[in-house]
């Protein structure tokens, strides 16, 4: 079998340009031009380039800068044997657009679906040697901060232990830290600020805020949040910039409030365990809340943007406790009053303890 | 085969439409948001495909060759080699502010900069060699033996050399370092030779140095004179106060109007020069726009932008090439016979570092 057919010619090795006959052999080709025959060429390796102007390219695989340019009709027996055009790219075209842009969508929803449930199964798996040597990394002593004396240490115990039933797993100190504030950190590292201690006007506060930390502790909130905010990182890495990120705090965030209100939940049973009145928590977020309003106003608001922008305080959340009292129940308060006048003082009976956040906090 | 360009109206023409590509944009722009970003690497394939093909040197369109798959590997390299190592030293770094080691942290964090400072030089010199080797024209393209490492140095300490005497020296970084990377590129055989010079370009960095200043001189007079003609002091008053009042709005309005007119005008003489300072064998470039054309598309571009709601947005790439085409010039002659295969290997990734610092063309 044998045809004829015009076209303009690149051989890739200068730029002269040349007028050729294609003739076709089989599955091969020859490019014949006056006093030049250029092949042969095997279909096989003919690769679709581009478009331009009316012309369709094709190039060579292995030969760099290799064209043959057709234009106009072009006959069926060589259409049948050259690779078809490529618009958006192979998957795109060899399922439609329209096909392909629903199917991207629902895979990009299964990535972010997976990436945002999974933590909640995965954080479990991850063997408590690596949160712990985690923790440890991140927390060490803390730059020397965490205070400590022998009755304030007996009183934070006893509170810990009324309020957790394996207060071994769990590393709760307070720290030297002029802030309204609390972190619950990998490896049961559960830290107080003494800030918050010294604003909380009872031991049951304390023990309100403590259970709802040693609640995201239990529940393995940091480990997940860690691993979600990994995976969105990965998934969404590709929007770039601002928009990406904006989107991955939107939905770190709105899944921090489930995990507030687990915490939440979990702290209500651990102070109705310890027969400890949740009353003293709600009146504590009650204050947050009004500090916040006065904020400007109050001179003593060091640090409570850090509770707030962590622990997003609601009418509800107060009013979930609120509603957890049980009337005519025989609450007794979480510590004696010299227990909790020694877990009030410690860090500033504790002369050791270096104070604030190095460079970054006055 | 000789092609004198002198006869010629001008040897770069672009042939394009803003509606053709409109249907290139469009589809691209839903394809990239259902695939959460990935497919921008096809998308930014497809629109250079498009807007190369429309462009004219002499006699040919040019080729783009570039593969979206390029782009993606490239970004999932600087991702894995850059971005992921950053998340680690910063994760590192916060914890080591945590245990109060806070030089150790800024240490590293100087370190990281450092780091990113060198990559970005090198992302600059790649991504054109990238661009080169992507491009043919008549089955020839352009490239580069350099993988642009020193490029890096010199592009730190060039930088810093800039700025050190209270930023005076920057446009001698800018064009030594545009000089820098163009003299280790190539096209077919031939290689680029660029001499642009700084001096020419001090006048007007000057003028853009020295608007604030201006702007502070022209309120001071203005105001003086204004005080003169109003009288003694004692009748300023009111009216005093208002006509101040009005002069700080212009002298804040001239401000932002002024400094970035400035700035158009001292980039628009810095391509001028640099495109004017290349040369390649026998052929000669000149870059024709002004700084009124420059400040027409600047704003010509935002109106788009604005009047659209943001969606003009994805004309951008056109009107960018449009512009950068339709004022390239090239004098000389070209012997086609002459214009043999570029040796330079072709790096196997795209542009994956310089996308990763969102750093633009040219
Ligand atoms: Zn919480």
């Amino acid at each position: 079998m044998s045809a004829f057919f015009d076209a303009w010619h690149y051989d890739g090795k200068s730029a002269v340009r040349r007028k050729v006959e294609v003739q076709i052999i089989g599955r091969q080709f020859f490019l014949l031009e006056t006093e030049r025959r250029h092949g042969p060429f095997a279909f096989s390796d003919v690769e679709y380039v581009t478009h331009k102007e009316d012309a369709d390219v094709y190039g060579l695989k292995g030969a760099d800068g290799w064209r043959l340019m057709l234009s106009g009709p072009v006959p069926t027996d060589l259409n049948a044997m050259l690779p078809a055009p490529r618009n958006y790219g192979g998957w795109v075209d060899r399922l439609g657009f329209g096909k392909a842009a629903v199917a991207f969508t629902l895979a990009s929803a299964a990535a972010v679906a997976v990436v945002l449930l999974s933590p909640q199964w995965l954080a479990p798996l991850i063997p408590s040697s690596v949160d712990e040597k985690l923790g440890d990394a991140l927390v060490g002593d803390f730059g020397g901060r965490f205070c400590s004396t022998p009755a304030g240490d007996a009183a934070l115990k006893k509170l810990v232990a009324s309020l957790d039933a394996h207060p071994d797993d769990l590393q709760v100190e307070v720290a030297k830290i002029d802030m309204i504030n609390a972190v619950a950190l990998p490896g049961g590292n559960v830290i107080l600020f003494d800030g918050l201690v010294k604003q909380a006007r009872s031991p049951d506060e304390v023990a309100g805020v403590l259970a709802h930390e040693i609640g995201h502790v239990r529940e393995k909130h940091v480990m997940q949040a860690l691993l979600r905010q990994m995976g969105l990182a990965v998934v969404l890495g590709g929007i770039d910039g601002n928009s990406g990120a904006l989107v991955n705090n939107m939905l770190s965030m709105s899944y921090s409030r489930d995990s507030e209100a687990e915490a939440d939940a979990h702290s209500m049973k651990a102070l109705g365990g310890a027969n400890i009145s949740p009353i003293g928590t709600a009146s504590f977020f009650d204050r947050l809340s009004e500090l916040d309003g006065s904020a400007s106003s109050s001179t003593s608001d060091n640090g409570i943007a850090g509770y707030m922008s962590s622990h997003p305080l609601s009418r509800s959340r107060k009013d979930a406790f609120e509603k957890s009292i049980v009337k005519g129940k025989n609450y007794k308060p979480a510590l004696t009053p010299t227990e909790w006048t020694e877990l009030k003082t410690m860090c500033t009976q504790d002369r050791k303890a270096k104070s604030g956040f190095g460079f970054d906090f006055n | 085969m000789y092609d004198d360009l002198s006869q010629r109206h001008s040897a770069f023409r672009f042939h394009g439409s803003w509606l053709e590509f409109a249907r290139i944009a469009f589809p691209n722009l839903l394809l990239t948001i259902v695939t959460l970003g990935i497919y921008r690497f096809w998308a930014t394939t497809r629109e250079r495909e498009y807007l190369w093909s429309k462009t004219d040197f002499i006699d040919e369109r040019l080729e783009w060759t570039g593969k979206g798959m390029e782009l993606f590997v490239g970004f999932i390299m600087a991702f894995l080699l850059i971005g992921l190592p950053l998340i680690v030293i910063q994760l590192i770094s916060q914890g080591l502010i945590f245990r109060g080691e806070a030089i150790l942290a800024a240490v590293m964090t100087l370190m990281m900069f450092l780091l990113l400072f060198y990559l970005t030089g090198v992302a600059y010199f790649r991504a054109l060699r990238y661009r080169l080797s992507r491009t043919y024209w008549r089955g020839i393209r352009g490239g580069s033996d350099d993988p642009g490492f020193q490029y890096g140095v010199a592009y730190m300490w060039k930088s810093v050399v800039g700025w050190l005497p209270i930023f005076l020296a920057v446009p001698w970084s800018m064009i030594s370092l545009w000089n820098d990377r163009w003299n280790a590129m190539s096209f077919g055989p031939h290689r680029f030779s660029a001499t642009a010079e700084w001096k020419p370009l001090m006048k007007r960095y000057l003028l853009f140095y020295l608007v604030p200043f201006l702007v502070f001189i022209g309120a001071v007079v203005f105001g003086i004179s204004m005080a003169a003609s109003g009288g003694t002091p004692d009748t300023l008053g009111s009216t005093g106060m208002a006509v101040g009042a009005i002069f700080a709005v212009v002298a804040v309005l001239s401000f932002y109007l002024f400094l970035p007119l400035a700035a158009l005008a001292y980039y628009s003489k810095y391509f001028r020069l640099a495109v004017g300072g290349l040369r390649l064998h026998n052929l000669e470039f000149d870059f024709r726009a002004r700084a009124p054309d420059w400040i027409l598309f600047f704003l010509a571009n935002m109106a788009i932008v604005i009047c659209t709601l943001g969606i003009g947005y994805i004309f951008m790439p056109y009107r960018n090439w449009k512009f950068f085409v339709d004022h390239m010039e090239a004098y000389g002659e070209i012997n086609i016979d002459d214009l043999t295969q570029s040796e330079t290997v072709v790096a196997k990734h795209g542009e994956g570092l310089l996308d990763a610092f969102d750093v633009g063309a040219i």
